[in-house]
């Protein structure tokens, strides 16, 4: 083969830097968005695993507890009474480590009885356990830090720290050191706190508890049957990955979510590949022509072609990666904040590097340029060499298309729609969604036509000769125009299928969180965090509360975690006047049978997510494991409930109390009489609280406030994607209107030679551009409104069990419109510029 | 005469290691890690623990539980064993009490977990004909009934005497004032305990009884380890318990019956920087003599002026029933000729292996072997030789046989070194 083509390729791309730099840039940025957030999930999953598999040490089960744990006793029967030496007892919670430290942070408080540890954590064996452990033992403020984190904090051994613990501040002495084998164990250890088993229990209040015992047992099916036979009622033995795999499964959803529009970012990069190949295609119809007719072949053009289009894909898939770094390193906080906000207590400190996310993006970002490149290069090579070079046959072919277009919208309607309703499956789903936008992409050309034949009577009255020039010239090059288009109206569309979504999911919150909040005052531990120790408020609160003048009633609410062989259950005990019943809005159950149900202690209710993920309706039983053994409890009610993705059991104290031996309560409602004064109220109840530690007092609008400001805090990431992906369409829009126009320069010359002014230029480059920016944003606010609701009704359903109503702003559509606008008219600046200021004989000779 | 206790000096390091590092997993190399530590802390913790200084009237059974008041202390159960077809079993029972903080220090808490009490346990089984040595080592807080120790009778109400760690126990089974050998002695002075360990995939359960009634050791029970007051220990044994039970080994039940000896001592006390180790004898003779005897062995090589013993049994004969017959040994009473060495494959330490141990005065000429050459408890935090014995010889002309257990400490270099 001649190396004839290449050479001329890259000359071509050599004399169009301009060009190449935003096709490069559109290709890199796509790539990043995709690449980061793999990086991020993976960091994330990793980082939890991690930290998982050193604090479970070698472990291969765990007996756990009811809602206030193991008891003791359990475990000193199985040792002492049953000589069961393989076991460990652990106590452990979330605590903040130096709150008022640079280097705080939140660790894991791991109470463990060192003679118990050396089949589990051989990081706690004594060669590595340097210092005075036996302190841990004798002392009760003695704890054990790793060597890195007593360094980070400034800390030699004897010297004091604080720990902070459900809002009770704690002054600890570090004792002794310690370090793992393993580099990746080191890091999973950077977030743990050591403290002999006695002085875990009294920091946390847990005297006679254990959180849970750890057992190292083989795999052969007696030794655990022998093992469960011997427990009492109210624990259960569960494999050591249950949880493990539980808490992974709970952010499944989340992170596919963040990959599915990180694809979606590459997709609009995609049609801007196109665009691009397309357009150096076309710039060079001569010049392939030419060499089609000196003999070079069809597949040496179509080699040709996808070569230049891997080259681009190379340099900008490189410059991703290089940019996937930096944008991960952006967004891992942001994402680890999320998942410490919705799901479980994580420490990701950095960014890990894994080669199969590079090559997951880098095999996308190059994948996705050939298949862009694809259709061109077979354009550039089956049409015959006079043909070539003669831009009105592509044209008219593009006109020709425009029927199978249409067809292929059908299908990939219809296919998207068989496949939402065939499968559950959320990878399915999105792929369903993907297959929408992209019929709808299709559907552009032909869009653009329909539009502009509509506008061009319009344009011409109010713009005269210049506007129906204008509206013309984009049917004219509709070949390139359409992609444009198309890429644009995706990108908003994208843009605005977000922007609702997060809007209609904001609006339902608000509304459930109106409806659900019922009581004047919430008070409840400062531990914050799902499944973090809840710490219990104490009676003498209540009584004190209880005997305030201005108070009619309390609600009191205890939030449990039932660990079981298959992963969790969170189970809502809540006490409260009958009348505020109504705070549970009902999906299914009728109100008056579900709270005769609920009172009396015949039925549970169970959230909407719970009930999607369980598949359960009103009549179906939960079975939760009781201090009493394993209880069925019927399904009286399904409500609405966006507290929590994984679901909650909630039942009455009553119910409770007839299974549970535990009288705990984690927060509590105050109900104002009618009379009370608010001011007042406030004040005593602060005064109340003032001799408790810990204790949190919301006002109802407060507590709305905040539950509002996490959810918006939770969405961060989302919108930052959502960004991207306008950023990614946007630099293509101006890439590819902008060399449209610049081809133009022939044309325009023409035009000027025959005697259009430089303003008169101006004013078409921009009304041109303009309009396709109108037009493409008319063609993203239906397809938008569509995607939002696939979002809102099939994607948050199935990802996280929620139902919602759409919410959508007139705002959100007309910005969007805007910003199709905006983004068009920006790209015919530099084009106009250009066009007005290069004299047209200059121009003309240029050809 | 007075001295420390034989295995004052492996207490001491079992104290400092369980202060400086904890637990740690297996082998001589940790041993030695643990060493290093106990070099670095020397001996200032003693500081507010109750000392050994002068001569107590022992109280029993009050005596025969722990001392919390003291740093340090053990029941210590050893013993020869035959079945009826003769095949012949040697065992070691240990139960260690270590306390991390003087009493006046302990602040009170609210978790059971919470104690400075440490249990540390050594089992071993010497398997003669299979030529086997089976060994474990164990630890425990002395809290929520993981591990501990009971005087009993009646303290706490009903409870009899017991210590334990986890499912190993030394739990009295009778009134002491029952055992056979209580008829013309004061109270307590005699012990009859259910003994039940286990080594690796040896399970031991055996009834002892006193045969003898206690032998308080030194001065009325006050053993001396120099001549700095305080620097002594409290010190009763048992020399002669009849033992009865069985053995499970391999998936065989094995009825057992033997003889077994019981050291008891507690103290606070530091070592002397002269020491560097000890060999310990404990034999018991077919003519009804009981001889215990350990050699202090100094850094120069010379057997330490501490070094003590006691003869029993010798003038009353097997039948002995009391305190009578019991003749203490100083340094200069016994001459102790080693004939043989071995190796340890596994530390390689040398320890003596065959012994002539003469008693002039009495005309006692004895030759001691070990029944097994590796009795070595090496996987533990302190590296020692401690093993059945079989002893041969001459006591006023006549021949004598018996057997007995020899411990031998500080003779890895780790420890030498020091």
């Amino acid at each position: 083969m001649t190396r004839y083509p290449i050479l001329a390729g890259l000359r071509f791309l050599q004399r169009h830097p301009l060009h190449l730099s935003l096709s490069v840039l559109a290709i890199a940025l796509g790539v990043s968005v995709v690449g980061a957030v793999d990086l991020v999930n993976g960091s994330a999953m990793r980082a939890f695993v991690i930290a998982s598999d050193a604090v479970a040490g070698t472990s291969t089960h765990r007996i756990v507890g009811g809602p206030r744990g193991v008891p003791e006793e359990v475990y000193r029967r199985l040792r002492v009474e049953h000589g069961i030496r393989s076991i460990a007892p652990v106590v452990e919670a979330y605590v903040h480590l130096a709150p008022e430290d640079i280097a705080a942070r939140t660790v894991r408080l791991l109470g463990v009885d060192i003679f118990a540890e050396q089949a589990f954590r051989g990081y706690l064996a004594s060669p590595r356990l340097q210092g005075n452990a036996g302190a841990l033992l004798t002392d009760a403020s003695a704890a054990a830090l790793p060597t890195a984190t007593a360094r980070a904090l400034g800390l030699a051994p004897g010297q004091r720290f604080a720990i902070e613990i459900n809002g009770r501040q704690h002054y600890m002495v570090l004792a002794a050191t310690f370090d793992a084998d393993r580099a990746l164990e080191r890091t999973a250890l950077a977030s743990v706190l050591v403290t002999d088993i006695a002085t875990a229990q009294e920091l946390l209040e847990m005297e006679g508890f254990l959180s849970r015992i750890d057992l190292v047992i083989s795999s052969e099916t007696g030794a655990a049957d022998e093992i469960v036979r011997l427990l009492p009622d109210g624990t259960t033995l569960a494999p050591a990955s249950a949880q493990r795999q539980a808490l992974e499964q709970m952010t499944r959803a989340f992170r596919l979510n963040l990959t599915a529009l990180s694809l979606l970012a590459l997709l609009v990069g995609m049609f801007l590949i196109y665009n691009a190949m397309t357009f150096s295609v076309l710039q060079r119809r001569q010049l392939l022509g030419m060499l089609r007719a000196l003999g070079v072949t069809r597949a040496e053009v179509y080699r040709q072609v996808l070569l230049e289009a891997l080259v681009l894909g190379v340099v900008g898939t490189l410059a991703g990666l290089v940019l996937a770094v930096v944008l991960g390193n952006a967004l891992l906080h942001l994402v680890t904040r999320t998942i410490n906000d919705l799901y479980f207590v994580l420490s990701v400190r950095e960014l890990a590097l894994t080669p199969a996310a590079f090559a997951k993006a880098a095999a996308l970002g190059l994948g996705a340029t050939v298949v862009a490149a694809l259709v061109p290069a077979w354009e550039a090579t089956t049409t015959p060499p006079r043909a070539v070079m003669s831009r009105i046959v592509i044209e008219i072919r593009q006109r020709r298309r425009l029927p199978l277009q249409l067809t292929a919208t059908a299908a990939c309607w219809v296919a998207g729609v068989v496949l939402l309703s065939a499968s559950r499956d959320l990878w399915i789903s999105f792929a369903a969604l993907f297959l929408i936008i992209a019929g709808s992409a299709l559907l552009a050309p032909a869009a653009t036509r329909a539009s502009i034949a509509l506008l061009q009577p319009v344009m011409r009255r109010a713009l005269g000769v210049l506007g129906a020039m204008a509206a013309r010239g984009i049917t004219v090059s509709l070949s390139r125009t359409g992609v444009a288009m198309a890429a644009l109206s995706v990108a908003v569309a994208a843009s605005v299928g977000v922007g609702v979504m997060i809007q209609s999911f904001r609006g339902s919150v608000a509304d459930w969180l109106d409806n659900y909040l019922r009581a004047d005052y919430f008070v409840s531990s400062a531990a914050s965090g799902v499944g973090a120790s809840q710490r219990l408020v104490p009676g003498a609160v209540l009584d004190e509360v209880r005997a305030l003048p201005g108070v009619e009633t309390l609600s009191l609410g205890r939030m449990v975690r039932l660990e079981g062989t298959g992963g969790f259950t969170d189970l809502f005990v809540l006490h409260m006047p009958r009348k505020s019943f109504t705070a549970f809005r009902l999906i299914a159950g009728t109100p008056e049978a579900a709270a005769r149900a609920y009172f009396a202690g015949d039925g549970v209710l169970i959230s909407e997510p719970y009930a999607y993920r369980h598949r359960l309706a009103v009549g179906d039983a939960v079975v939760l494991r009781t201090d009493i053994g394993d209880r069925r409890f019927p399904v009286a009610g399904i409500y609405q409930d966006y507290g929590s993705d994984h679901g909650v059991v909630t039942m009455s104290r009553a119910t409770y109390n007839k299974h549970w031996m535990d009288s705990g309560i984690t927060s509590f409602g105050v109900y104002a009489r009618a009379d009370a004064v608010p001011e007042a109220l406030s004040a005593s109840l602060r005064a109340i609280l003032a001799h408790y530690d810990g204790l949190v007092l919301y006002p109802n609008r407060e507590l709305r406030e905040v539950s509002l400001a996490v959810f918006d805090r939770t969405f961060t990431v989302t919108q930052v994607l959502r960004l991207l992906a306008i950023l990614v369409a946007f630099v293509g829009i101006l890439s590819a209107l902008m060399v449209i126009q610049l081809e133009r320069a022939r044309e325009f010359a023409v035009l000027r030679a025959n005697g259009m002014t430089p303003a008169q230029l101006w004013g078409l480059v921009t009304t041109e551009t303009g309009l396709m920016g109108l037009v493409a944003g008319a063609l993203a606010v239906p397809l938008g409104v569509v995607l939002a609701a696939m979002l809102v009704y099939v994607i948050n359903r199935r990802s996280f069990g929620w139902s919602m109503d759409m919410y959508i702003d007139p705002l959100t559509l007309g910005s969007a419109l805007l910003l199709a606008l905006v983004a068009a008219l920006m790209a015919g600046l530099y084009p106009a510029w250009r066009m007005s200021r290069t004299p047209a004989a200059l121009a003309l000779r240029e050809e | 005469m007075t001295a420390p206790g034989p295995t004052a000096r492996s207490m001491r390091i079992c104290a400092t290691l369980l202060l400086a590092g904890l637990v740690s997993g297996t082998g001589a190399q940790q041993a030695a890690d643990g060493l290093a530590l106990d070099q670095v802390l020397g001996a200032q913790q003693d500081d507010g623990f109750a000392v050994a200084d002068r001569v107590r009237a022992l109280r029993f059974p009050r005596d025969h539980g722990p001392h919390p008041a003291f740093k340090h202390e053990w029941w210590y159960y050893t013993g020869n064993l035959r079945t009826t077809a003769g095949r012949r079993f040697g065992f070691q029972v240990t139960f260690f009490r270590i306390a991390a903080a003087p009493p006046g220090e302990r602040p009170v808490r609210t978790s059971h977990w919470a104690s400075d009490q440490v249990y540390m346990a050594h089992v071993a089984v010497t398997d003669v004909q299979g030529r086997q040595f089976h060994y474990a080592e164990r630890f425990a807080r002395g809290a929520l009934g993981l591990a501990g120790a009971r005087p009993g009778p009646g303290d706490p109400p009903g409870a009899a005497h017991r210590v334990w760690l986890e499912d190993w126990q030394s739990a009295a089974v009778a009134l002491h004032d029952d055992a056979p050998c209580a008829s013309e002695v004061p109270p307590g002075r005699c012990l009859a305990v259910e003994l039940k360990a286990a080594a690796g995939e040896v399970t031991l359960r055996l009834h002892l009884e006193s045969l003898r009634p206690l032998v308080l050791q030194g001065e009325q029970g006050l053993s001396r380890k120099s001549a700095e007051p305080g620097n002594a220990s409290y010190y009763y044994s048992f020399t002669r318990m009849a033992a009865t039970g069985e053995l499970r080994l391999g998936g065989q039940v094995l009825p057992v019956t033997g003889q077994a000896w019981m050291d008891r001592e507690w103290s606070t006390s530091a070592l002397s920087e002269l020491q560097e180790g000890w060999d310990w004898f404990a034999l018991q003779l077919d003519d009804g003599t009981d001889l215990m005897f350990y050699r202090l062995r100094r850094k120069d090589g010379m057997a330490d002026p501490h070094s003590a013993g006691v003869l029993v049994g010798v003038a009353a004969g097997p039948a002995a029933g009391s305190g009578e017959g019991t003749v203490p040994l100083a340094v200069s009473d016994v001459v102790i000729d080693v004939e043989d060495y071995w190796t340890s494959p596994h530390t390689g330490a040398r320890y003596p292996a065959r012994w002539r141990l003469r008693v002039p005065a009495v005309d006692l000429d004895l030759r001691l072997a070990p029944h097994l050459a590796d009795q070595e408890l090496h996987h533990t935090q302190v590296v020692y030789w401690e093993g059945a014995v079989g002893v041969q010889g001459t006591r006023a002309g006549r021949p004598v046989r018996g057997d007995g257990y020899v411990e031998l400490a500080g003779y890895p270099r780790v420890q030498a070194d020091k």
